[in-house]
């Protein structure tokens, strides 16, 4: 696929962001390759209930 | 040739956990985070629990493998400056990147594993096993 950019004026006046979290890029400019991921994981044995001990490796974590 | 990135005014407040604000060009940027978040009902801080891998951490996050279907591209610059008036970021956190100006390649990634340890008299847990 032939592909042709052509760029004009760009102007923006204000910015406002809250947050930029969890592998996220704000860019201002140009740029070729951008890859960005982001895993999360809270499954229903991570809501512990019971005394203050250390956390180990809950069983049957194999998800 | 890349175009040239202008802000007049800039304001952050918080750049944390392995996060970039790069003002300026850059070549290649790649940023990591592996996060335990452990939500606890007293502050209790035993030290030793980051130690154990959790699946999260070593699960391979499936990528986009296929080549580019871009076979030729001309970029013509009639006005080479991207411009903003004015910027404002609260927070940069995890593994994030605020860039003002151009660059090649990006990579991040993050990884959050978030755990709820509340006070209670059974050791129950949220399934039971």
């Amino acid at each position: 696929m032939n592909y042709t950019v052509i760029n004009r004026d760009v102007h923006v006046s204000d910015i406002h962001l809250v947050a930029v979290a969890s592998a996220s890029l704000f860019l201002i400019g140009d740029a070729d390759v951008i890859n960005l991921s982001s895993a999360f994981d809270t499954p229903p044995e991570s809501l512990i209930i019971g005394p203050f001990v250390p956390l180990v490796q809950v069983r049957g974590e194999e998800s | 040739m890349k175009r040239t990135s202008v802000v007049q005014a800039f304001h952050s407040e918080t750049v944390v956990i392995s996060s970039v604000l790069q003002i300026g060009d850059s070549e290649r940027i790649s940023a990591r985070t592996c996060d335990l978040a452990v939500q606890r009902q007293h502050e209790l801080f035993f030290g030793s629990e980051g130690e154990q891998t959790f699946p999260v951490f070593t699960k391979p996050i499936p990528r986009w493998s296929f080549p580019s279907p871009i076979t030729s591209k001309q970029t013509l610059h009639q006005s080479p400056v991207i411009s903003a008036r004015s910027v404002r970021v609260l927070g940069i956190s995890s593994s994030s990147i605020v860039h003002i100006g151009s660059t090649s390649t990006v990579e991040a990634e993050s990884r959050i594993k978030h755990i709820r340890h509340l006070d209670g008299p059974a050791p129950t847990r949220g399934r039971d096993l």
